[in-house]
């Protein structure tokens, strides 16, 4: 799970010490945690409001536990005031061994009094949490999916009441975990029903529950199976490379992706007869992706789009105008992109997407410092799609000095290489991050200071004229020779 | 070292980058440049022998005129003049043409 926030090591070492100390199950009570699961495809928006009371005062730190099934699948974790849009710092604490859960603490806008009271709001997008059920369907088939949680949200705090609730995107729910035979914490029917939104609780006065003794011995598992009528797209591989040139004053970023439909399965052959005529009446397969819209920069130009075979002819972009740099852009170009083959459930289709635009839409400079200001964007998001592996390559000028990236996240892996291409001679310096997971929430821009001397403009057209001086030396040296068989 | 925010805030602030030649010069700086660039090769390339105007058999009334022509002298200057500005001239010549191309080095 990529880190937007600090991890805290000395403080963790500290908590793997002293685990009271890490869960401070003193400072607060949660008068009531609703918990929100949007459920999807491959993306699951998790909403979870706590209704915190200060127990001390001056309390500030609020501890968050999340189960280690739930840590593996959390791609994006972001904590607010409700209401407010400023994000809470967040620290993380790793896997606590006595709690048997990864820890987080928020800090508080404002330290509270005792018996004050905040609500808190945490963002959670899942990845690769759902997966088709069955896992095969027929081309004609609907596609239907499993999403499987645990029934208490967990916390290091005693809860007063709590609840949780599942909304399908379908109403058509197959099925869902009834919980028959449970009846702790609550008198009232454990699990409703209500069109399309599944609500366990509420469960009151829950002990502290991120232990391992309620986790052993109260925690239930939940599962919803539901109808999901959408391809589930991955993007199993990412390569983006921005190239920066200052003669050309221009943004070159290209895509190298791999989409893969990651829904059920295909049963069987594919029948091109069924899918012409599935879209003649109207029905096309629903796990199927038969085109993709994009959302790219405005003011790009020049865009193309070719796979294996060659060049695809079947895309359309609309482009918007150009936008200065830093000024607020509401407006995209639109990139309609059809594959060669439409994807069906289990197939694969890579491409590759580029695109140039104007460097100073991206780039500024400074004058103070004498570098250069670029902003690259992460990525381009595709709706409803998780990025499982992504590589980002910045190219920057011939020559470049004094580099220095920051990312909007921490990156799990960055290095700095060299990059040859067309007419270098030295080489150009490049920075790669690599990231895991990647959601819509991740669609943020990466800064690259570096500055350039005038003297490294120059190396390009000194090594081409290079080339060309010593083609006339050459022919400097053969008009000297004399090559006649007879001489006067 | 400064954060991300701070640089968020620098890069929204700071003028936007402009080249040294705009852009939109480039495709007639690399016809001017290049052209220059042949007629210079071109220039190099016809020198005669200084010994063959002075020859006895060069026959001024009758024989082509040697205008064009770059003498071959026996200290090459003039032959490395042209040679070195028709190479500075290629080079920017190349390097606007691989811009107006798409080929943005």
């Amino acid at each position: 799970m990529l880190k937007p926030w600090r991890c805290c090591l000395p403080l963790y070492l500290l908590g793997l010490v002293t685990p009271g100390l890490v869960l401070a199950g003193h400072s607060f009570e949660n008068t009531a945690i609703v918990r929100t699961i949007e459920l999807g495809g491959s993306l699951v928006h998790v909403t979870t409001t706590y209704a915190v009371k200060a127990l001390e005062d001056g309390s500030r730190l609020y501890t968050l536990a999340l189960a280690e099934r739930e840590h593996e699948k959390t791609s994006w974790l972001e904590a607010k005031i409700k209401g407010e849009a400023a994000t809470l710092p967040l620290e993380e604490f790793g896997y606590s061994p006595d709690g048997d859960a990864y820890l987080y603490t928020v800090e508080l806008p404002k330290a509270l009094k005792l018996n004050a009271s905040t609500n808190l709001v945490v963002d959670v997008v899942q990845t690769h949490v759902t997966y088709p059920w069955p896992a095969q369907a027929a081309q004609a088939d609907g596609q239907s999916l499993k999403y499987e949680t645990d029934l208490f949200v967990l916390s290091p705090y005693r809860t007063a009441v709590q609840r949780t609730k599942l909304r399908s995107p379908d109403p058509q729910v197959h099925s869902y975990t009834t919980l028959d035979d449970f009846d702790d914490f609550t008198t009232e029917s454990p699990v409703t029903k209500s069109g399309a939104t599944i609500t366990y609780g509420p469960y009151y006065n829950i002990p502290p529950s991120a232990n391992k003794e309620f986790i052993a011995e109260k925690q239930k598992h939940i599962a919803v199976h539901f109808a999901y009528d959408h391809p589930m797209l991955e993007v199993t591989s990412l390569k983006r490379a921005a190239e920066i040139s200052h003669w050309g004053a221009n943004l070159n970023i290209e895509d190298q992706m791999t989409l893969h439909n990651s829904g059920a399965k295909l049963k069987g052959h594919f029948s091109r007869l069924e899918h012409q005529s599935s879209h003649f009446y109207g029905r096309p397969s629903p796990q199927m992706l038969p085109a993709l819209t994009l959302h790219l920069p405005a003011g790009i130009h020049s865009a193309y789009y070719y796979d294996l075979n060659g060049n695809v002819s079947t895309s359309r972009l609309r482009q918007a105008p150009s936008v200065p740099k830093g000024a607020q852009n509401n407006l995209n170009s639109i990139m309609e992109l059809r594959p060669r083959y439409p994807l069906m459930g289990g197939w694969n289709y890579s491409f590759t997407l580029g695109w140039d635009s104007p460097l100073r839409d991206y780039a500024g400079w400074d004058r103070q410092s004498g570098k250069h200001v670029v902003g690259i964007p992460v990525m381009t998001i595709i709706n409803g799609a998780v990025v499982n592996d992504a590589e980002i390559k910045i190219i920057l000028p011939e020559g470049a000095t004094d580099i220095d990236f920051f990312p909007p996240f921490p990156p799990l892996k960055s290095s700095l290489s060299t990059h040859v291409t067309y007419l270098d001679t030295i080489g150009r310096p490049a920075i790669t991050l690599h990231y895991k997971d990647l959601t819509y929430n991740h669609a943020g821009t990466i800064y690259v200071t570096y500055k350039v001397p005038f003297s490294a403009h120059l190396r390009k057209p000194i090594a081409v004229a290079t080339a060309f001086l010593s083609v006339f030396l050459v022919a400097f040296a053969a008009k000297r020779v004399d090559i006649r068989i007879q001489k006067k | 070292m400064a954060d991300y925010a701070s640089i968020e805030v620098l890069h929204k602030a700071v003028p936007a980058f402009s080249p040294y030649i705009p852009v939109g010069l480039l495709p007639y700086i690399a016809f001017i440049l290049l052209s220059a660039t042949f007629a210079l090769g071109f220039y190099f390339s016809t020198s005669v022998p200084a010994q063959s105007i002075r020859s006895p058999i060069y026959n001024t009334s009758t024989d082509p005129p040697r205008i064009c022509s770059l003498p071959k002298d026996t200290l090459p200057v003039r032959e490395t003049a042209v040679a070195s500005l028709a190479s500075i001239l290629g080079g920017f010549g190349v390097v606007a043409l691989f811009c107006t191309v798409g080929v943005y080095v």
